[in-house]
């Protein structure tokens, strides 16, 4: 039913985007980006897509590329496989170069497919389940870290900073959630003295935890790491101390956004949260951040910067190769070298990961996450 | 034996807020056999009302939160209760014979009212403020909220007004008699129509008053969040026996026990599977529902 409806919004988005483009020289180069603009992760998509308009607005104040506009095309994939799919096939159909954009691993991935068979590169700003880069994709490129590379990175923090012993882990049985889940999991398990006491799924879109958040109290945890999304995170921080479970709660980078706060309320005091760090803990961002407050009055999303970086990195490409050649955009991304992004310096390996990505433990102290330990 | 005790906490909250959906379902069912898809949106513009109505509160500087929830709970409650005469008027009278169409016009209102609410409001998650703490009763490692504690309370009154009215009041009977035969009652000079008017305002009503509290217990809402809620409580209504007032109220307690077990002594992610088998059994054994879908007199 909402999946119907899904597509009805899209349709109707179309309408605006398929009006040819006016003043350009030539056709515009016309770059996708499929974010979720309905449903409950709504708000990411927005955020994503508002960077990338930004990133297209200052290479065409800028005179464009090769002498072309360059143009956003952006499409509803509603976090969801089906019409992730849905919208790569309208992407293709309208033309784009190339694809920058994504939010959920669930529709990245089954998305992915679809760019692989058409030649066009797909720069992920936000999906780190491993899968995406692994399937051997050489269209495919990331630049947000692995769910495999945070997954121990929260491990290690939980027993070498918390001093965890006994460690409850919680997802909520989407790709992203499970594979951070199952990489920290593999990332305690067999070390001495520590325990994986609990691990589960909850639904997402549920509100009551409390059966499942009694069944984790009665484990007696030190830590509990909560793989999911914020929606449910802030639910799950709150009943957490309501039901008065003993230990720490810890939460993934899905939960690095405000609402987890209002969510929780008090709850969220001394809430750890693992993430790459947010653009506004990081230097180089910082002009970046003033020009996306500037332009669209508020505050960037936690992922605004990396889809930013994510549209940069593919105008780079279509400069450094002096063409807007599908298959030479994917030649030239696979080059890129240190490139100087927003969120620091982007080069890939062989997969299309970033090489050396950074990860930080927030602790949230008086409603604002304050970084607690760079690594 | 206490973690069990609390497992029958968590499974009652949930529960109250089930069976209040339900009833709104079973009310409507019982009187003119339509599966009303829109009810768990309902529920949500319930929560969203209350929402502004606390904003609008705060505006005015209105800081006592006891005062505050209740006029959130009544301006929600009327609105809500009105807007679901409204969804009659408009979607569902002109339809009454036709059963196909109706139900179509069912899952439109319920779309409308959806991305109405994303429209209006927001697409992403709203917050109640945070007006009542998590003081309440500790017994043991046994937590109960006061919050809690108003929840249930108040949602057994609510039920046992409800049942009260219709079979104690003459707009009752005239509900009762609508269930069995509507051209008898008619015959009878019962007014259907504002008869079947009254029932969706109603049911209106208890949603929006569980909407409001969902707000104020769980602090999130958002424009999708009567879709699981609603097909959860239109499951209790059927478990209890549709069209049957105590049966509803039945059925959302115990499906909400049978959840907070399953994932405290199973798995939670295997919760849904294991609440839903154990309610095809029961229908299986009971195609009528625990209490039934009584013949002569349904509600």
């Amino acid at each position: 039913m909402r999946r119907v409806l899904g597509v009805l919004v899209t349709l109707m988005l179309l309408v605006p985007l398929t009006a040819p483009g006016a003043g350009a020289q030539g056709a515009p180069i016309r770059i996708g980006v499929p974010v979720p603009l309905s449903g409950g992760n709504a708000k990411m998509g927005d955020d994503i897509a508002k960077a990338a308009t930004l990133a297209a607005e200052e290479a065409n104040a800028k005179g464009g590329l090769l002498g072309r506009k360059v143009e956003i095309m952006s499409f509803d994939d509603a976090c969801d496989a089906q019409q992730s799919v849905t919208a790569a096939h309208k992407l293709l159909d309208a033309g784009v170069v190339a694809v920058a954009g994504g939010y959920c691993s669930s529709a990245a991935i089954p998305a992915s497919a679809v760019y692989h068979d058409a030649g066009v590169a797909f720069v992920a700003d936000a999906s780190s389940n491993p899968k995406l880069t692994d399937q051997g994709f050489e269209n495919v490129f990331r630049v947000i870290g692995r769910d495999d590379q945070q997954g121990p990175y929260a491990a290690g923090f939980m027993m070498k900073t918390l001093k965890a012993k006994r460690i409850a882990i919680i997802h909520d049985n989407t790709l992203y959630a499970k594979g951070l889940a199952d990489a920290t999991n593999a990332a305690l398990t067999g070390r001495a003295g520590v325990q994986v006491v609990f691990f589960d799924a909850v639904t997402p879109g549920e509100k009551d935890f409390s059966a499942v958040l009694t069944k984790v109290k009665s484990l007696k945890p030190d830590v509990t790491y909560y793989t999911g999304y914020y929606p449910e995170g802030g639910l799950i921080a709150k009943q957490f101390k309501d039901l008065g479970v003993s230990g720490k709660f810890m939460a993934g980078d899905a939960n690095n956004d405000p609402t987890f706060v209002s969510e929780a309320g008090n709850a969220s005091e001394g809430v750890f949260v693992t993430s790459t760090p947010l653009p506004q803990d990081q230097a180089t961002a910082k002009a970046f951040i003033d020009r996306y407050k500037k332009r669209w009055n508020q505050d960037p999303g936690p992922y605004s910067a990396l889809e930013y970086d994510a549209v940069n990195v593919v105008l780079n490409a279509i400069k450094q190769s002096g063409s807007a050649d599908r298959a030479a955009i994917v030649k030239a991304i696979a080059a890129t070298k240190m490139y100087r992004g927003a969120t620091g310096a982007i080069s890939f390996d062989k997969k299309g990961d970033r090489t050396s990505v950074l990860y930080i433990t927030y602790i949230i102290k008086d409603g604002k996450f304050v970084p607690y330990g760079v690594s | 034996m206490q973690i069990a005790l609390q497992q029958l906490v968590n499974g009652l909250t949930v529960g109250a807020f089930y069976a209040l959906i339900a009833l709104g379902y079973t009310m409507v069912y019982g009187i003119i056999r339509l599966i009303n898809f829109a009810h768990g949106d309902i529920y949500a513009v319930g929560a969203f009302l209350g929402l502004s109505v606390y904003g609008l509160l705060a505006f005015f500087r209105v800081g006592d939160p006891v005062l505050a929830t209740l006029v959130a709970l009544v301006v929600s409650m009327g609105c809500t209760g009105l807007l679901g005469v409204l969804l009659y008027r408009v979607a569902y009278r002109p339809l009454l014979r036709a059963r196909l169409s109706i139900l179509i016009s069912a899952i439109g209102g319920s779309l409308t009212l959806e991305y109405g609410l994303f429209l209006v409001y927001s697409p992403s998650f709203l917050v109640y403020p945070h007006l009542f703490g998590r003081a309440g009763l500790t017994a043991g490692d046994i937590q109960i909220s006061w919050l809690q504690i108003l929840i249930f309370a108040s949602s057994i009154v609510l039920m046992a007004a409800l049942y009260l009215m219709v079979h104690r009041t003459k707009i009752g009977m005239a509900m009762r008699a609508l269930a069995i035969n509507q051209d008898a009652a008619r015959l009878m000079g019962v007014d259907v129509s504002r008869v079947i008017a009254l029932t969706f305002f109603l049911g209106s009503v208890l949603a929006a008053f569980a909407g409001v509290l969902t707000g104020l217990y769980y602090s999130q809402i958002s424009f999708l969040m009567g879709f699981l809620i609603g097909l959860k409580a239109f499951t209790a209504a059927v478990l209890g026996g549709i069209g049957n007032i105590p049966g509803a109220v039945l059925g959302g307690f115990l499906l909400g026990i049978l959840e907070s077990l399953a994932a405290g002594y199973f798995s939670s992610r295997w919760k849904d599977v294991v609440a839903f088998a154990i309610l095809i059994v029961i229908l299986v054994v009971r195609p009528r529902g625990l209490l039934g879908e009584r013949v002569v007199e349904r509600m």
